[in-house]
């Protein structure tokens, strides 16, 4: 449950590079990443899940996550709608449960907030499953649909 | 002894090759037609089962890696392909909605994705069922159908559609299907490809083998577009794989949060 801010810093370039690498295809989302998280603020943390809202067209967790003064703060995490999840293996109630402590891997939001786009997560009996795309996803593309004159 | 070795080597070998032939031989409805029936996944070249083709590192993409396979996405320009060709009045307010797509991409207000993009995308699958009448197609995203009737004409009232009005017909092995009666709600293949209520599309299916559609898209729109445009995308069959309930209005918090976001004056250009 440490927050793990400062030492994910100097992995999170690596970890973005390898994640934007490692990529198949790109695909929808349901709306702009880069609108609303910032790929280059990726974060990491660990905590107790303690609410998983399964809805479309995306579904949110919340996670206590203590600050470096020990002070309990309710982070919120955006990912995949209930079909995506379902078609990569998630159960609802099942793969994870609040009270349940988990790491969460993800990119922060641009306001600042405490509040963050998930990708990957590493669940209490140490499996790792994605809950959202990777940084980008719907973001418009290499260039826009037309030449910038 | 060397003759017998061979003949067992060339016999086992026409075995294999036969084997994997009817492994992956087109399947034909009983009209002979190539049969399109099964679920889909657009935005892909990978063969297998949703979890073997995406299983890697899960769905979704950046969007924003040069390196990555060419495969369309609703949201991001098709690499290495020619970029839509707008008239320069269009072109200026494609490139305003790229700068405010969180607020002006009608997927966003939870509408339905309209063509080509829905059949593009690869996040959620989709379901053909071909009739010799008639073909359907149901899109997970956004919960929208399509009714193709085959060697049928476009009805002379037609109410401006986010999916258009569809009639097909067989050319050879590939269905053609026709699609007008738009309304300029929908966005084409990219971040603010817009179009009028002008809008003309031609598919073409193809299905090479089993695993894969050949789809190839040509729009038309004399309003916005100075030319026609064409892409090429393909459909993977997802065998096993089911379409789930996707009801976008459940809880969009994405407007709102976009708009606040401008109000605050972060900054969401690209960068």
């Amino acid at each position: 449950m440490r927050r793990r801010i400062p030492h994910v810093k100097r992995l999170s370039v690596g970890l973005l590079l390898a994640a934007v690498g490692l990529l198949p295809a790109p695909v929808l989302a349901h709306h702009s990443f880069g609108a609303e998280y910032d790929a280059n603020k990726p974060i990491t943390l660990t905590g107790v899940l303690t609410n998983i809202e399964w809805t479309n067209p995306h579904s949110h967790f919340y996670l206590d996550v203590k600050d470096e003064t020990g002070k309990v703060v309710n982070w919120k995490f955006e990912g995949y709608g209930p079909g995506v999840l379902y078609r990569t293996g998630w159960k609802k109630d099942v793969t994870m449960k609040p009270g349940d402590t988990i790491t969460v891997f993800g990119w922060r939001a641009r306001d600042g907030g405490n509040w963050a786009h998930s990708r990957e997560i590493t669940l209490s009996d140490g499996r790792k499953m994605f809950f959202g795309p990777p940084a980008g996803t719907g973001d418009g593309g290499n260039t826009p649909a037309v030449e910038v004159k | 002894m060397m003759r017998a070795l061979l003949a067992a080597t060339t016999a086992f070998t026409l075995l294999c090759v036969s084997f994997a032939s009817a492994q992956n031989t087109l399947p034909r409805a009983s009209d002979g037609k190539p049969d399109l029936t099964g679920v889909w996944q657009g935005g892909s070249t990978q063969r297998g089962s949703w979890d073997e083709a995406n299983g890697g590192t899960g769905v979704g993409g950046t969007g924003r890696n040069p390196t990555a396979p060419v495969v369309l996405s609703s949201n991001d320009r098709p690499t290495g392909r020619e970029g839509a060709p707008y008239q320069e009045w269009a072109a200026k307010k494609v490139l305003e909605s790229f700068n405010r797509r969180g607020i002006d991409d009608p997927t966003a207000q939870c509408l339905p994705g309209g063509l080509p993009r829905s059949v593009m995308l690869g996040l959620f699958p989709q379901q053909i069922v071909q009739t010799p009448t008639q073909v359907i197609v149901l899109y997970e995203y956004m919960n929208v159908f399509r009714v193709i009737p085959i060697n049928a004409k476009h009805p002379d009232d037609l109410i401006p559609a986010y999916m258009g009005n569809s009639v097909g017909h067989w050319e050879g092995d590939t269905l053609v299907v026709d699609v007008t009666g738009f309304n300029d709600k929908t966005w084409l293949a990219g971040t603010g490809t817009f179009h009028s209520d002008a809008l003309h599309i031609v598919e073409r299916y193809t299905r090479i083998d089993k695993d894969r559609i050949n789809y190839r898209v040509t729009m038309e729109d004399p309003k916005v577009l100075t030319k026609p445009w064409t892409l090429e995308s393909s459909l993977m069959l997802r065998e096993g794989t089911r379409l789930e309930e996707y009801i976008c209005a459940e809880n969009n918090l994405d407007p709102a949060r976009y708009e606040q976001l401008l109000k605050d004056g972060v900054k969401i250009t690209r960068q």
